[in-house]
């Protein structure tokens, strides 16, 4: 199965020899996958990008692709496509000229240019705007030109750094499923770079989260979101609630966690933690139950604080022990219609829920 | 964004970088070395202008502070210079918010019929001047350079004011008005404050045209109204002593005091995150 | 009806508007006008003109217009006003002054017929060809002054003509014009090229030195700057000094005076308006198009030829562009630095007015200079986006 046609080994990126983008990065990227590098700005994953592309070089470690060291390959002999935040169509070339330019690069003759060009356009829906200047075209139909440019010439892999970011929500939504197709039916490796969590949930095979030039964790987007492997994770991917207290007792699977207003929680074990040890749990809204019925292992009284109506959900903002910001999702089928501030309801979830963490003084 | 950046430089600069770099030194030192050159040669103690100097002595700053002729011409373009600073910036200033508030048709022709003294090929002007200003009996007087010159420097004035109003943003004045400030008040305390800058360079740049000008005045200026370009000129022409050299270092030197303070001007706008004010000057 | 907004506006810019028309536009349009005026013949002359409007321009015009002439330019000879009428029949024929100033002292010893007493004097009196121009001469427009300032006469039949080889100096003096402005526009793009994507790439440190050495001199005054080029290119200057103390020259070379002073001087007057509007494109250029260009397949030199030169061509343009139409209307720096065969209109122009008093000449050339500079500046507002004239400081 395993078939890396990308590796980084212990890259690390200095831009000036003293604060440090990249840490000792290892990323392996199989043939045909989709990784998303996902992260806040600042966090390295753009830098990643740029020296994978050949834009940037890193100051140690190596980079391979397909078992070559592209340490000092220069970019233009790399053969990987790039899509640029702000598409980087060159403007005094037409459509068709912008998707001939790497065809002419590789020498490739006329007819075949034509046929490539013609097939792209078609590919992104753009089959009779090959004539125009990108300047005429919308936004929308820009970034299809910078994606069918960086496939035209047949790359083996393709890099996308927020190609979608300048463009409107609905636009964008039905732009990652295209892209998604794109990938599933030409088969190439993608490397998409984003700060947005639900594309990355979205689009990706495997997402890598990273914070402060390290990844956090690398994994497929439904492990990045049941199981974040840490609290930085588990907080930026969806909303999150955090209680903060100790461990009271433990088995091999749950613990048994004390919150500083005396509230027990069981909880699932994330980290290995000695009892005693001060720990963080972590439980996304949409897993507390609103309402009579629901586990037994965690039922509380809360007050509520504040409705915010969704149309599709509608949130609730809780007061629960000595916490006034614990956040509820209920959605119509739940039945519960007349909900009020200030009135008393019941919440509850399962153990299986709430991961208990270990906790880290830098949040 | 450095090249380096751009894509990634080796570890050696190239032999391209080498020549790059080599040619643009070259060129920075053609451009600054006549300047320079003008420095030691006004500090010969010698009568000739030559290099090496077979001394140095301060005796041509010396003659040029004592010569009448000298004096008359500093003091001319003194005068001149900010008579004409003082009108094309008023004038000019108020042309330039005339034109962002007026919504008339013909704006784009007048804003040409105003702009068209910088385009104008200086001599043209100069003979147009030269026939009129004589015709009111106007020529050789300080008043027909100060007319001329206003004429010549107030289409920076007003293309620099109006550029920096144009970038403003109008929702600024929105935003005042619905704070409750009157069209008045909102001039006094959010446009004008914002255009200071523009209206600063558009006044250094009368200046300095005015101060600059030689071919007008050689024109409508008799000896008595000669300025310091006129005189150096007549100088040249005359007896090529190194009082035009002490005289060259002295304009020199209030060129780059204004160019600094042209660029502090900027330099603290582009601060106050302003809709950039920088002009290709 | 005006709304207050206008009329606040109008407010604003009468007062600038007013100077502009007062001490330029009309001035300008007085100048030019001076190009086609004829007005010297029918103001000092009132009736011969009137006379010479009823002759058929058959034959010999009328003793009474003979005498009319003679006696009107007795009159303005007297009151020191028969300058501008000689000058322009002179202009209109070379030695027709003389002819005129010989016949007016013989005229006071005539007993006679004037017109016999003038065609026994001189024999041109009897010829309806002089008459033709005279006539010619009497307004209130003449095409003379255009046609003299590109190389062209009308004849004795009123057809346009190409003008003797001794006089036709003016077309060469345009070629010239253009010549030397074409040559400083194209080694001021070529210089500007290097040093402004110097500027653009390097550290921020060392940009912001590079600018500083392009805007000193750019801030310093043209005749600051052409005076140091007269002083380093004497023949007892700098330069040869070097030259003879290194031996590379046994004798001084002649550097001032000449088109290579020209050239050089004024390449360096005008660089930085080449460089700065360059600079400012270079600067503009996302690296993401060079990087994309790359990703592409492109190399180096590949990259700068399809990507970089084509998207930087807008800043050589206005910053050439910006150099011509300077150029073209250069006068100091000619003036000093080169020889009696380097000067151009400006110089020409100058020289009409102050020296050799012509002004019909003068404001003819001054309308073509004006004329070339104007679709220049079309040229450039339509070309270059943006485009603003600004900074022309000559």
């Amino acid at each position: 199965m395993s078939d890396p046609i990308v590796v980084f080994d212990q890259i690390t990126k200095s831009y000036d020899g003293i604060n440090t983008v990249v840490h000792g990065l290892d990323l392996t990227i199989e043939r045909g996958e989709f990784v998303t590098l996902l992260g806040p700005s600042g966090s390295g994953k753009t830098t990643s990008l740029m020296m994978l592309a050949g834009f940037e070089e890193p100051t140690s470690g190596t980079i391979t692709l397909d078992g070559r060291l592209l340490n000092h390959v220069p970019a233009h002999q790399r053969g990987i496509g790039v899509v640029f935040q702000n598409y980087a169509l060159f403007p005094h070339m037409s459509v068709a000229g912008n998707l001939s330019f790497p065809l002419e690069m590789q020498g490739i003759g006329r007819a075949e240019r034509d046929q490539r060009i013609t097939a792209a356009l078609d590919m992104v829906k753009l089959g009779p705007l090959g004539e125009r200047r990108p300047s005429e075209l919308s936004g929308g139909q820009q970034q299809r030109v910078a994606l069918a440019r960086a496939l035209v010439f047949q790359p083996k892999l393709v890099l996308m750094d927020e190609p979608l970011g300048a463009l409107d929500k609905q636009l964008r939504e039905h732009m990652q499923i295209e892209i998604k197709h794109i990938h599933e039916q030409l088969g190439v490796t993608v490397v998409y770079v984003t700060h947005d969590q639900s594309e990355a949930l979205t689009m990706s095979d495997r997402v890598a989260v990273f914070n402060q030039g390290r990844i956090q964790q690398l994994a497929s987007p439904a492990t990045i979101y049941e199981e974040p492997a840490n609290a930085f994770v588990a907080s930026f991917i969806g909303e999150n609630n955090r209680l903060v207290g100790t461990v009271a007792s433990r088995d091999a699977t749950y613990c048994r966690m004390m919150l500083e207003d005396g509230m027990q929680i069981e909880a699932r074990l994330a980290d290995d933690l000695a009892v005693g040890a001060k720990a963080v749990l972590s439980l996304r809204p949409e897993r507390v139950m609103v309402g009579a019925s629901g586990p037994e292992s965690n039922r509380f009284e809360a007050r509520i604080e504040e409705l915010i109506y969704f149309g599709d959900h509608t949130k609730l903002r809780l007061s629960l022990g000595g916490s006034s910001g614990f956040m509820a999702r209920t959605s119509f089928k739940d039945g519960l219609r007349d909900l009020q501030r200030g009135s008393l309801v019941m919440v509850s979830w399962s153990r299986d829920c709430g991961r208990a963490m270990a906790f880290s003084e830098q949040e | 964004m450095t090249a380096s950046t751009i894509l990634p430089a080796r570890q050696r600069p190239t032999t391209g970088r080498l020549i790059l770099y080599s040619v643009t030194s070259v060129l920075l030192v053609f451009l600054v070395a006549p300047i320079l050159v003008v420095f030691p040669l006004s500090l010969s103690s010698g009568e000739l202008l030559v290099l090496p100097t077979p001394g140095y002595s301060w005796r041509w700053y010396a003659d040029f502070f004592s010569s009448q002729r000298w004096l008359l011409a500093t003091y001319n373009s003194f005068v001149v210079g900010i008579l004409t600073t003082l009108i094309a910036t008023s004038l000019g200033t108020l042309g330039a918010i005339g034109l962002y508030l007026g919504r008339f048709r013909g704006k784009a022709f007048v804003l040409a019929l105003l702009s068209l003294p910088m385009v104008t090929p200086v001599i043209v002007t100069a003979i147009a001047l030269y026939f009129s200003l004589s015709a009111v009996g106007l020529g050789s007087t300080l008043t027909g350079l100060v007319l001329a010159h206003t004429v010549l420097s107030v289409p920076y004035v007003l293309l620099t004011v109006l550029a920096s109003l144009q970038s403003f943003d109008p929702n600024l004045l929105r935003a005042s008005a619905s704070l409750g400030a009157n069209p008045i008040q909102s001039f006094y305390r959010v446009v004008l404050p914002l255009i200071t800058p523009s209206v600063a360079t558009g006044a250094l740049f009368a200046f300095a045209t005015s101060f600059d000008e030689l071919i007008v005045a050689l024109f409508i200026a008799s000896p008595d109204q000669f300025t310091l370009p006129r005189q150096m000129y007549a100088g040249i022409r005359e007896f090529l002593s190194p009082t035009i050299a002490s005289a060259a270092v002295l304009i020199i030197l209030l060129s780059v005091l204004l160019l600094m303070v042209n660029e502090t001007i900027r330099k603290r706008a582009a601060r106050h995150t302003l809709p950039s004010t920088h002009r290709t000057p | 009806m005006m709304s207050r907004r206008n009329l606040l506006a109008a407010a604003l810019i009468a007062p600038l508007l007013l100077l502009v028309l007062v001490s330029f536009i009309v001035p300008l349009g007085a100048t030019l006008y001076r190009a086609v005026d004829d007005a010297e013949i029918p103001t000092i002359l009132p009736q011969t003109t009137a006379l010479l409007k009823q002759w058929d321009g058959k034959g010999l015009p009328s003793e009474q217009t003979y005498q009319s002439l003679i006696a009107e330019l007795r009159e303005a000879q007297e009151q020191q006003k028969a300058g501008p009428v000689l000058n322009r029949l002179n202009f209109e024929e070379t030695g027709l002054r003389s002819m005129l100033l010989q016949g007016l002292r013989a005229s006071s010893r005539f007993t006679g017929s004037t017109k016999e007493g003038l065609i026994a004097l001189n024999p041109r009196w009897a010829d309806p060809h002089f008459w033709g121009l005279v006539k010619r001469s009497t307004g209130p427009w003449t095409p003379l002054y255009f046609l003299r300032s590109v190389d062209l006469k009308l004849g004795p039949d009123g057809a346009v003509v190409p003008t003797a080889e001794e006089e036709a100096v003016f077309v060469k003096l345009f070629v010239r014009t253009f010549e030397i402005s074409l040559v400083v526009t194209l080694i001021c793009a070529v210089l500007a090229y290097p040093v402004a994507y110097t500027l653009s790439i390097l550290p921020q440190v060392w940009t912001n030195i590079g600018i500083m050495l392009v805007l000193i001199p750019f801030w310093t005054s043209i005749l600051v700057r052409t005076t140091a080029w007269f002083i380093i290119l004497q023949r007892e200057g700098p330069i040869n000094a070097l030259l003879v103390s290194l031996h590379l020259v046994d004798q001084p070379v002649t550097m001032i005076f000449t088109r290579f002073a020209v050239y050089l001087a004024m390449v360096h007057v005008l660089l930085p308006f080449a460089i700065l509007p360059l600079y400012s494109v270079m600067k503009g250029i996302k690296p993401d198009y060079m990087r994309a260009a790359a990703s592409l397949g492109a190399p180096g030199w590949r990259r700068f030829l399809r990507i970089y030169l084509p998207l930087t061509m807008p800043g050589v343009a206005a910053g050439a562009l910006m150099v011509f139409m300077l150029s073209v209307g250069f006068y100091i720096t000619p003036a000093l630095v080169g020889g009696s065969g380097d000067q151009m209109i400006s110089y020409f122009i100058a020289f009409f007015t102050n020296t050799s008093v012509n002004w019909g000449i003068a404001a003819a050339l001054a309308a073509l200079l004006m004329g070339m500079t104007g679709i220049l500046v079309a040229i450039a507002w339509l070309l270059v986006p943006g485009f603003r004239a600004g900074g022309v400081r000559v």
